[in-house]
């Protein structure tokens, strides 16, 4: 399992709707602040790169010192990205797969208003679990 | 209860399995809830132009939530990044899965090149409720327009869409045109993608 | 000779004009969303979505009686059992049961196996008084009305608020006999 392990999702408006740790290190004290920071400055790029192809999975979009940045951008432009240390290219595309099947369930939902807050706790649960599974 | 199904309980909502999109109702289901979501809408509003954002705005709703849910069953996750293919995701895709058969026709148009129509002969929400004369040019096909903008907006095409009666020679109804008209920045960057 | 029967519900479904639930399910998840962003006030939204589902059952009775060739039920029991087996049926795709009877055959319940209202809709903390399905209600109220079968129709079951299934009590308060067209006193 990483290390490392950031998680955000970016909805449509660049504003983050989820987050998690889901490394298994220990966590250094600004560490969200600082994983925060560099998914943020990937978002341009992840937004150029987005208009090049039509898969979903974009790989690894940006580097950090030993960090990488990969992002998985659904049809509607909502960004999963992940920070991480490790190299397991294959389980994290099925990380994100996963996960975006989930946020097509929230999306679903009439009473979420798309790019707000995902604030289901089955929803950070399940995904937690598919980290832990993953990567 | 012998011989009937009992519902599968999930302990969440996030355990059902996405719906294959097989599952069907009656249409006079679907017109009678329309009839109800215009119904309600004419109370809450002054004028036409009002009536048909409220019900644009509820297409919207649909719109946005169908573009994820179809890319991901329809389309194997492929995300559109050209002008034509979300346009052909909604004339045949879209417009397949929820009004059951692909849109008469796809047009450019002659006039100005950010336009484009989407035209069908009866289209669905049009084909039960007869506008009064008084409400002039209203057309319910808003909500459809709605739908689409939903769509594109959502997978990075914006436009402004909007739902027009075209009489047609020789037809006593006329047909449905929905009108797209696409952002600049839209243009823009399929000019600099072709090259 | 005896008389055809009335159609099942299945027959009916399987000859009228369909289209996608899912276009159905949005669509009403639509209006739910501009009930509450309109009204804010859950209780509201309940009132509301029973009256919408009201003026859809007083015209929906029409086309349910001649689908099904069902002659007038003067019996609450087969009502009852029409609704579920075959009103249900015919408009949404699926099947409902009717049980719980009390003794005078005046109260029962509804229990829907399957609703095509609901596709991963979870309540928000801020809208757990909503009866997100109460349209349902309304409609089987609109419609027994026009048979001149007075009801009261409650929820009390509902999957969205924790139970294992969605359940109506259908109450008969009144029912009116069959009026002759002319009147000895009035």
């Amino acid at each position: 399992m990483a290390n490392t392990a950031c998680f955000i999702i970016v909805g449509r408006n660049d504003i983050p709707i989820y987050e998690a740790e889901v490394g298994s290190a220990a966590k250094r004290e600004d560490a969200a602040q600082l994983h925060q920071f560099i998914l943020h400055a990937a978002l341009d790029v992840v937004q150029d790169l987005a208009w090049t192809t039509s898969a979903m999975f974009l790989k690894s979009v940006d580097r950090f010192n030993d960090l990488v940045v990969s992002v998985y951008v659904t049809a509607g432009h909502t960004r999963l990205m992940l920070l991480h240390d490790s190299r397991n290219e294959d389980g994290i595309k099925s990380f994100f797969q996963e996960v975006h099947e989930l946020y097509i369930k929230i999306l679903l939902n009439p009473l979420y208003l798309p790019g707000s807050r995902i604030s289901s706790s089955h929803f950070d649960t399940k995904v937690r679990a598919l980290a832990r599974k993953y990567l | 209860m012998i011989g009937v199904g009992k519902m599968k309980q999930y302990s969440n909502v996030l355990d059902k399995p996405l719906s294959k999109g097989k599952q069907e109702v009656s249409l006079s289901a679907f017109a009678f809830l329309f009839s109800e979501l215009v119904q309600y809408n004419q109370t809450q509003v002054d004028n036409i132009a009002e009536l048909e954002r409220r019900l644009e705005d509820a297409g919207y709703a649909v719109g946005s939530r169908v573009l994820e849910l179809l890319c991901n069953r329809e389309k194997g996750n492929r995300r559109e990044t050209r002008l034509l293919g979300i346009l052909s995701f909604v004339h045949s895709t879209v417009w397949k899965v929820l009004f059951g058969k692909v849109a008469d026709s796809l047009e450019k148009g002659t006039e100005h090149e950010d336009e484009y129509m989407i035209s069908e002969k009866e289209l669905l929400v049009n084909r039960f409720i007869s506008i009064p004369k008084d409400m002039g040019t209203f057309n319910c096909g808003a909500f459809v327009a709605g739908i689409v903008k939903g769509v594109l907006d959502n997978a990075g095409f914006p436009a402004v869409v909007t739902a027009h009666f075209v009489p047609i020679e020789g037809q006593q109804r006329p047909r449905t045109t929905i009108l797209i008209k696409f952002a600049d920045e839209v243009l823009k960057r399929e000019a600099r993608l072709s090259q | 000779m005896a008389p055809v029967g009335p159609r099942s519900g299945d027959a009916i479904f399987s000859s009228i004009d369909r289209v996608n639930a899912e276009l159905f399910t949005l669509t009403y998840g639509a209006i739910v969303r501009q009930l509450l962003t309109d009204l804010e006030d859950v209780d509201e939204v309940n009132k509301q979505l029973d009256q919408m589902g009201y003026n859809i059952g007083i015209r929906l009775i029409d086309e349910f009686l001649a689908k099904s060739g069902v002659s007038r039920c003067v019996d609450f029991k087969e009502t009852a059992e029409m609704i579920a087996k075959v009103g249900f049926k015919m408009f949404l795709g699926v099947t409902a049961s009717v049980s719980s009877w009390d003794a005078d055959g005046t109260c029962c319940s509804i229990i829907l196996e399957d609703n095509p209202l609901v596709d991963f809709v979870e309540l928000p903390d801020t809208c757990q008084g909503l009866y997100y399905c109460n349209v349902l209600s309304g409609v089987i109220r609109g419609a027994l009305e026009m048979v001149s079968m007075k009801t009261e129709v409650t929820w009390t079951r509902d999957a969205l608020r924790g139970d294992d299934a969605y359940e109506l009590q259908v109450k008969l308060l009144k029912q009116v006999a069959e009026e002759y067209p002319y009147k000895d006193d009035e």
